[in-house]
């Protein structure tokens, strides 16, 4: 194996060019013009000429209260859907995993909602849920339960709601993809033995189940984390933060900011600010998850 | 093996070629620097007869792409101009209106913007301040020989700080649409005044036979473009003759009757359209959920399309204390300073030519041309009843921070309308942060 001799390591350094170059001209630049952006003054009066401002567009985000309204509701997006994906993208994984047939047509199925277009979902809930909507229909002419129609989307939970029941239908196909994977991969004996040993199926899902799937629960929980703050199009089609600003979500209030008043260094510190929180949140639950790894 | 591994290699290098190779193409920008070189070219080769290449001009509007006015852009008026002009050929791409303006600020920060585009007349104070419009009555020198065939009124909106940026291309207002039946039924003759409507509005909703709410009016949102009409007719005004304070005319008494009166309507259930779950405003009219609404000429195509049968009546805005005062609408076009100037300049002055006007005219475009204006074409279309209510029309106040004063407006009025806020409580903070906006 001669895999380290210069010949192959120029090799693979001309094989792995194309990605890197792609990754630093994407990804790197993108975000380090943006950092560099978020300390200039770069609004509709200084487009071409900017001034730099130090923390001033920080301090303006952070003072914001839309920005607290839009930050606090992309949390609770983020805390409702994140474990509402996971909890039941494990639930039909673990059931699709227990059949013996049919399991490539379940999976069809659940995975569905995952390909469909994120802005006519949006459009179709938005439907269901007008206030002259079907849901409304079905409620006060057809079964009765309501004397007037209830208005859904016109509060700020209420729409915000819509979009997380959205978001955790949409999501469930994916979990269920990946965590019927990981399933596949435990050892059946571990189960037999169990069985041996007299362990009920509560048992062997607390005890074999979950353990032998935490790096895929952790994978899943930092990805769908980031997704959620990722939050846009379901809110931008459903409500628009309409009303007040009051369902804004921190990448709607961006996109407000930079494309509508063209504040562009402003959005640019609002995004560094969510970045920042991202990576924040990311080395918590690893932290969280080899905390229990050390302690099993 | 050593074959695979070479193999693999010169595909990689491909691939990195193919994939810089096109990141170095900026189009919109390359017309450009053509066009500086391409003038003289021209001239030169005639004479010897060779075929020059014609230098591209990027042109950016919002005409729908499915409409006829897109139709006839491209089939009638961008051939004939190509024809008149074969030293250049135009590229029309066509946006979203929200979608066009969000690009223009995208593209002027990344400096790929177009040669020239068509643009709503509440973005050219906001472009002019960017930085990235040509004062053209001072670099073209026909300038007043061919603005003085368009309207004056819609030139206005092409002026900032007394010079002008833009041209005017077409111009629209809102008017009051109708429901004919349920205005017949109830035995109320079309309202002429604010008092007269406000009585029909109130005898309009209810619920109809299928025990579904109606309301007597309706408006989309609550932005200034809805809700101007409203503050206008009744004597209030958003800021000062000047653009330059907003307290005292945002929160003055009239402007606070105007939004009370409102905020009444809303809360008896007369009046809505602007919350999320609201049916949307075409369907809640052709299916008599909504009685009555202002909208601008295209509601007329969009109606004909959407519900055929439905049978409406339009009359002018009604009159306030102050008269019949609505909203002025329209587009200007107008050339960026990174583009080819002069063939924009030859493409603004075809599109306001007596020719391509009557033709815009012909499917629905209210044009600005004088000459177009008195042709048949205009006095016969659908589009006549908005002729007169031009004439009265006022536009929203060209400042650069609009879009940002637009959403404090809508912010604030829906808190009064929706939430019942204090009208001059809340008001009175708006104009203190109006005034803020307009001293930027």
């Amino acid at each position: 194996m001669e895999l380290r001799s210069k010949r192959n390591r120029i090799q693979i350094g001309l094989l792995l060019l194309p990605g890197v170059a792609a990754f630093a001209i994407f990804t790197i630049y993108p975000i380090l013009k943006l950092l560099y952006m978020s300390f200039l003054q770069w609004d509709l009066g200084s487009m071409f000429e900017h001034s730099f401002i130090g923390f001033q567009n920080y301090a303006r985000v952070l003072s914001d209260e839309t920005f607290h309204i839009a930050f606090v509701n992309t949390l609770v997006y983020t805390l409702v859907t994140v474990p509402g994906q996971m909890v039941l993208g494990l639930l039909a994984a673990v059931l699709i995993n227990s059949i013996p047939r049919f399991r490539v047509t379940f999976r069809v199925i659940y995975y569905l909602p995952v390909i469909t277009s994120w802005v006519i979902v949006s459009l179709i809930f938005r439907y269901i849920f007008n206030t002259e909507g079907m849901l409304n229909y079905l409620l006060t002419n057809v079964l009765q339960l309501s004397e007037a129609n209830i208005r859904w989307l016109d509060t700020r939970w209420g729409g915000l709601s819509v979009a997380m029941m959205l978001g955790i239908w949409k999501g469930v196909g994916w979990n269920l993809v990946v965590f019927l994977a990981a399933l596949q991969s435990v050892p059946q004996e571990l189960y037999e033995s169990a069985a041996i040993d007299g362990c009920g199926s509560f048992s062997k899902f607390f005890y074999i189940t979950l353990p032998s799937i935490k790096s895929t629960i952790l994978f899943a929980l930092v990805m769908l984390t980031i997704g959620g703050f990722n939050v846009f199009t379901s809110i931008k089609m459903i409500t628009d933060g309409k009303p007040m600003h009051q369902t804004e979500v921190v990448l709607t209030w961006m996109y407000n900011k930079a494309f509508t008043t063209g504040d562009f260094g402003y959005a640019a510190a609002l995004s560094f600010i969510v970045a920042v929180t991202l990576v924040f949140l990311a080395i918590l639950q690893f932290k969280a998850m080899k905390k229990n790894n050390d302690a099993s | 093996m050593k074959y695979t591994k070479k193999l693999a290699l010169l595909l990689t290098a491909a691939l990195l070629l193919v994939a810089f190779a096109g990141c170095s193409e900026k189009a919109p920008s390359s017309s450009s620097q053509q066009a500086e070189t391409q003038p003289e070219q021209s001239e030169e080769s005639a004479e010897v007869a060779e075929v020059v290449e014609p230098v591209t001009l990027n042109f950016w509007h919002h005409y729908s792409a499915q409409s006829a006015e897109n139709e006839t852009l491209m089939n009638v008026l961008i051939p004939k101009f190509e024809e008149e002009h074969p030293e250049y050929k135009i590229n029309a791409v066509s946006h979203e209106w929200a979608d066009l303006h969000d690009k223009i600020l995208i593209s002027a920060s990344s400096q790929t913007l177009p040669d020239v585009a068509r643009l709503d007349i509440a973005w050219v104070p906001e472009f002019q301040k960017m930085n990235i419009l040509v004062p053209l009555d001072q670099e073209m020198a026909d300038f007043a020989e061919v603005s003085a065939n368009l309207l004056p009124s819609a030139m206005s909106t092409g002026m900032v700080k007394g010079n002008y940026y833009a041209m005017a291309l077409n111009t629209n207002t809102k008017i009051l649409f109708y429901n004919e039946q349920a205005l017949a039924d109830a035995g109320i003759a079309v309202p002429k005044t604010m008092d007269e409507m406000l009585a029909a509005i109130a005898a309009l909703s209810g619920t109809n036979e299928n025990g579904q709410q109606v309301w007597g009016l309706n408006e989309p949102a609550l932005a200034g473009w809805n809700i101007t009409p409203y503050i206008w007719s009744n004597g209030g005004n958003i800021t000062n003759e000047d653009y330059t304070v907003a307290t005292g005319y945002l929160n003055g008494p009239e402007t606070v009757a105007a939004i009370k009166t409102l905020a009444d309507l809303y809360a008896a259930g007369q009046f809505t359209g602007f919350n999320s779950g609201d049916i949307p405003m075409t369907d809640g009219f052709g299916t008599g959920r909504y009685m009555m609404l202002l909208e601008g000429p295209w509601k007329t195509a969009e109606l004909a399309g959407a519900y055929p049968d439905f049978k409406y009546g339009t009359s002018e805005m009604p009159a306030g204390s102050a008269g019949s005062i609505s909203v002025l609408g329209g587009e200007d076009i107008a050339m960026f300073n990174t583009g080819n100037k002069e063939g924009a300049w030859e493409f603004m002055k075809f599109m306001t030519s007596d020719f391509a006007q009557e033709e815009m005219a012909k499917c629905g475009q209210i044009p600005v041309n004088k000459t177009a204006l008195e042709s048949d074409t205009v006095k016969n279309a659908a589009y006549a009843p908005f002729l007169e209510a031009i004439t009265t029309a006022k536009a929203r106040p060209p400042v650069a921070s609009w879009s940002e004063i637009d959403g404090e407006l809508t912010a604030a009025v829906t808190d009064i309308i929706v939430n019942g806020a204090d009208v001059q409580a809340t008001l009175d903070e708006l104009a203190a942060k109006v005034d803020e906006l307009l001293a930027k």
